[in-house]
């Protein structure tokens, strides 16, 4: 006979089935909601829909600033968390804190603050006037809102693990002959890749969803500075919901499907030495 | 000449690790670094390895100054207490990473560096466990790994923190035996530190017993053990019982006990501390007039060897006396017998109370 195997932590079934109604009450069913819309359209209004130029040139804007603002956060946020863990510095708490700030302030006040500094006059934007470079109105500013919007995630999903790595492995690193180039690609970087990945995934999801700050400084020009966040925004105040809601499916699938690749990557990186 | 280390001071902020410490590491050898913790001897360790800087003093490998040579140009194969190993390569991997990561002209090809890692992977046993990830390993396993790792770039000399500091001791005995056996057949110079007398007693040709970041004596371990210089090191190396006593004119007076002494005659008065170990007590039931009056207070049976705490007449400091189960047996003691211990061999320190 099979004894009953149990848990440390009792209540295996309460936590689960709470943890199911729970995510059922905040994803799943407001998500449905945006498919049964669209169940009102027939195929070809549903193609018709999605498909317009218009439309697609805000899915390409939308993912490829998106995509951009996640890989320059991607570098540079871990240039930062090597900075906070490895180096000690006057001010360095305060640093830290303020890696948080964009998580914090509403998203209106930053592209409010960034349309500011980068118009043709304003604090950075008029230096950068004379070499031809517009920020502010353009997919570039979209871009700088996006790494704004996104630095955190990458910050504080590298900065723990990074902490934890031992000192000592790339002390044996060097002590075999390494360069300090090749003890940071062959031995760090493999052990920072699965939380770097995350981080990626994460100020990538978060770009792809933004819409309070990009409002104010893309321009918003159909087909050059839209995003698919205001074209959405844009039926909804026409009153065509099934409109709004195929698109917003589109918008659900790609990203599901998207997301769903990092987290094999992050899972096949991880798998091998976790 | 192996290592050489000349004047070495280190201090961290305040605090002197080391005091110009100087010492030779001859050729071949496999040299211990005993000393309690906090004594200095992980630091001098690192400062030879190149992992720490010495405020002055400068280090020799075989005649050649390496004092102000990077980590990587020293060719030293470093050994960490905690195995250090690279978590997200495999057993292979690990000990290949020294001869991958060299400069093209001079890495061994694919081929030859297949060949040397299997060898070494044979040396330590592990050949079948080739594809395994360091987790996969018992502890024992990863620090084998760890020196194959350190091997395998040929390592001018080989430096070994605590090796088995975080083994248990069944592993521990092993994989000292192992090192032992590994260094007659390899014969690198080979530096390491513990803070467990035995094993440096085990394992080593010659220990170096530091104290508060200074050398206190090098030797043999049968000499270390047999010849201490200094009160530290008798203290330090096994158990050892203290008599404090005035020394007169080449007499020793130790309580009741008047010891003759051949040397010392041009003292008039000074205090010392005779230094015994358990096993140099000699015990019996009859009184003689160099003997000690003792109640044996507890006796612990270890083996083959008796343990025992006697209590003298007239002190609170108990004595730790140690004699063979044979010899126990003849003599029937019993907690609370009264008998006589006296030193058939001892050693004076001036100083003390």
């Amino acid at each position: 006979m099979l004894l009953k195997t149990h848990s440390v932590i009792p209540g295996f079934h309460l936590a689960l089935g709470f943890t199911l109604l729970y995510l059922c009450l905040i994803v799943l069913i407001p998500l449905s909601t945006v498919f049964l819309k669209t169940t009102t359209l027939t195929w070809e209004q549903f193609w018709l829909a999605v498909s317009a130029p218009r439309v697609l040139a805000s899915y390409r804007l939308t993912f490829g600033t998106a995509l951009l603002a996640a890989l320059i956060n991607a570098f540079f946020g871990l240039l930062v968390a090597w900075v906070l863990v490895r180096y000690s510095f006057l001010g360095k708490r305060f640093i830290d804190a303020m890696i948080d700030l964009p998580f914090a302030l509403p998203t209106a006040v930053a592209g409010i603050a960034l349309t500011a500094i980068y118009a043709n006059n304003g604090w950075i934007g008029r230096y950068l006037e004379p070499w031809g470079i517009k920020v502010a109105f353009t997919p570039l500013g979209i871009i700088v809102a996006l790494t704004f919007i996104g630095l955190p995630f990458v910050v504080r999903t590298v900065q723990p693990v990074l902490q934890d790595l031992e000192v000592e492995v790339e002390e044996a690193a060097v002590s075999l002959g390494a360069t300090r180039w090749q003890t940071f690609y062959l031995i760090i970087l493999p052990n920072l890749w699965p939380a770097l990945l995350t981080g990626f995934a994460l100020a990538f999801a978060r770009g792809l969803g933004e819409y309070g700050s990009i409002v104010f400084i893309a321009g918003n020009m159909p087909m050059v500075s839209e995003i698919v966040p205001l074209i959405i925004i844009t039926k909804l105040e026409q009153y065509d919901y099934e409109g709004a809601a195929a698109i917003a499916v589109v918008m659900l699938i790609a990203s599901f499907i998207l997301l769903l690749i990092i987290n094999l990557l992050q899972w096949w990186s991880s798998r091998r030495y976790h | 000449m192996g290592i050489e280390i000349r004047q070495i001071t280190k201090t961290f902020h305040q605090f002197t690790a080391l005091k110009e410490v100087s010492l030779t590491i001859p050729d071949g050898q496999l040299v211990a670094l005993l000393g309690p913790s906090g004594c200095g001897k992980t630091t001098l360790l690192r400062i030879v390895a190149g992992l720490e800087v010495a405020n002055s003093g400068s280090i020799l490998f075989h005649g050649e100054d390496a004092t102000f040579q990077q980590v990587r140009e020293r060719r030293v194969g470093f050994v960490f207490q905690h195995y250090a190993l690279f978590r997200h390569l495999t057993v292979f991997e690990n000990v290949a990473f020294g001869l991958r990561v060299r400069p093209r002209s001079q890495r061994p090809s694919k081929e030859i560096i297949k060949s040397k890692v299997n060898e070494l992977l044979k040396l330590i046993q592990m050949q079948e466990l080739a594809d395994r990830y360091p987790r996969q390993l018992s502890g024992g396993q990863r620090q084998r790994v760890a020196l194959a790792r350190a091997l395998a770039v040929e390592p001018k000399v080989l430096l070994l923190d605590e090796p088995f500091g975080a083994l248990d001791t069944k592993v521990r005995k092993e994989l000292r035996r192992w090192l032992r056996r590994l260094h007659e057949t390899m014969h690198i110079t080979s530096l390491f530190v513990t803070h467990d007398q035995e094993e440096a007693m085990e394992v080593a040709d010659l220990v170096v017993v530091m104290n508060e970041g200074q050398v206190e004596q090098v030797g043999t371990p049968d000499d270390i053990y047999e010849n201490p210089a200094s009160p530290f090191v008798y203290q330090f190396i096994g158990h050892v019982n203290l008599f404090h006593g005035r020394l007169q004119t080449g007499n020793v007076r130790i309580g009741d006990l008047d010891i003759t002494l051949d040397s010392h005659t041009e003292v008039h008065q000074a205090p010392v501390v005779a230094y015994v170990r358990p096993h140099e007590l000699e015990i019996s039931r009859e009184s003689e007039s160099t003997s000690i009056a003792v109640t044996v207070n507890s006796i612990h049976l270890l083996g083959p060897m008796v343990h025992l705490e006697l209590l003298p007449q007239n002190s609170t400091e108990v004595l730790e006396a140690e004699l063979t189960k044979e010899y126990y047996r003849q003599l029937r003691l019993q907690k609370g017998d009264k008998v006589f211990v006296k030193p058939r061999k001892m050693r004076l320190f001036m100083g003390g109370k």
